[in-house]
């Protein structure tokens, strides 16, 4: 489900087909477009404004260095998620990413958050990331609920963080997967040694 | 049909005692033949001699012991020069060409084929995995065991989240053991 198997056909539960595949320059347009037409509700626990040239600009550019990889979930011509793995090229995080998503709520509950998602997780742990942070808002239980799928554990709460639309203060929630840990039962395995022999 | 014997040699950390362990479990419970394993190592964790000696068989296998292998699996200089004697005549040797030089000293009608399965392991992205390449180099090349038993035998023996990539390693030796052994035919 990596990069390799990009482009692929996604088919949700409902039966719907969509078609996912790492960002193009020409899917742009449709991009900011389904930004622009996410309900206030949704755009506001993201962390960017979304919906402006200047910010497609910088996403773009991101995307140019490697610094974002993005994943697109087009239904015929339209962009109905986005999923994203924000990596730092330098520095003391570099072998960690965060992943943010988003779906259109015509599109939820449908698998696609958790297609999307895992796909994310292969891309970093195939580019050598060996954490992987998401952060949420204490009410996203769909969010929790698909990256908890994952291997995802609550890691760390940042009480009344987060302002949501009617002024309410929420905490943020991190969750972390430690994929570092998956390769290490492997090298494990392959140890060729057994200190319990013998017992 | 006669029993197959295999030994597989290398070094500790290699990944050599899981190898000969897919290979028996894949036999055993995705072939429904009969199989025994028995494993060796040093008391290091890495580095030190390591071997194991498989059998498989159509029926039931009184003595478990492999003392004259109709096939080596090998991925270590040493393991090649103390195993090599023991080999059957006309025997298959199937070994990691970057790490084993094979210095015609093989038995009579002794047939022997290498793959570069450090690098293959490599380009695909972990060293680690060598081990599922020889495993996957081992069922194309003889033959023993089926395509279908040996992805569930490797997919149902790795950790949850590295099945990908191991099925990957699997299928590059078990492409590149075909190729080799259509060559020797």
């Amino acid at each position: 489900m990596g990069l390799t198997t990009l482009p692929r056909t996604l088919t949700l539960q409902d039966g719907r087909t969509l078609e996912l595949h790492l960002l193009e320059v020409s899917d742009c347009l449709s991009l900011v477009e389904f930004y622009r037409t996410l309900p206030e509700q949704d755009r506001q626990v993201l962390k960017d404004d979304v919906t402006t040239k200047e910010w497609a600009d910088r996403f773009l550019r991101k995307v140019a260095t490697k610094e974002v990889i993005c994943l697109v979930a087009k239904d015929g011509d339209k962009v109905v998620g986005e999923g994203s793995l924000y990596r730092s090229l330098h520095g003391w995080t570099k072998h960690v990413g965060e992943i943010r998503l988003t779906t259109a709520r015509t599109h939820r509950r449908q698998g696609l958050g958790l297609a999307m998602a895992s796909t994310l997780v292969k891309i970093a742990t195939d580019l050598g990331i060996e954490k992987i942070v998401v952060n949420m808002v204490e009410n996203q239980l769909g969010t929790r609920r698909t990256f908890e799928k994952l291997g995802f554990q609550k890691e760390a709460v940042l009480p009344r963080h987060v302002k949501d639309i009617s002024g309410i203060k929420r905490d943020l929630i991190v969750m972390a997967n430690d994929v570092s840990q998956i390769w290490a039962a492997m090298e494990a395995m392959v140890q060729d040694y057994s200190p319990h022999s013998g017992e | 049909m006669a029993k197959t014997e295999i030994r597989v040699g290398g070094l500790g950390g290699q990944g050599v005692i899981l190898c000969a362990s897919i290979i028996g479990k894949c036999a055993s419970i995705y072939e429904g033949k009969h199989a025994t394993l028995i494993q060796a190592f040093g008391p290091e964790a890495r580095g030190s001699a390591c071997s194991a000696q498989v059998t498989v068989s159509e029926e039931v296998i009184g003595y478990p012991y492999v003392k004259n292998p109709d096939v080596l699996v090998l991925m270590s200089q040493d393991a090649y020069t103390q195993f090599i004697p023991q080999l059957k005549p006309g025997g298959l040797v199937l070994y990691e060409e970057e790490l084993v030089n094979i210095d015609g000293k093989l038995p009579k009608g002794a047939r022997a084929v290498g793959i570069p399965a450090t690098r293959f392991a490599e380009e695909l992205g972990r060293r680690l995995v060598l081990n599922i390449v020889m495993v996957g180099f081992f069922a194309g090349a003889t033959d023993l065991v089926s395509w279908e038993s040996i992805e569930k035998a490797v997919k149902s023996s790795v950790p949850k989240g590295t099945e990908e990539l191991n099925l990957k390693a699997l299928k590059k030796g078990y492409d590149y053991g075909k190729e080799q052994a259509a060559q020797l035919k």
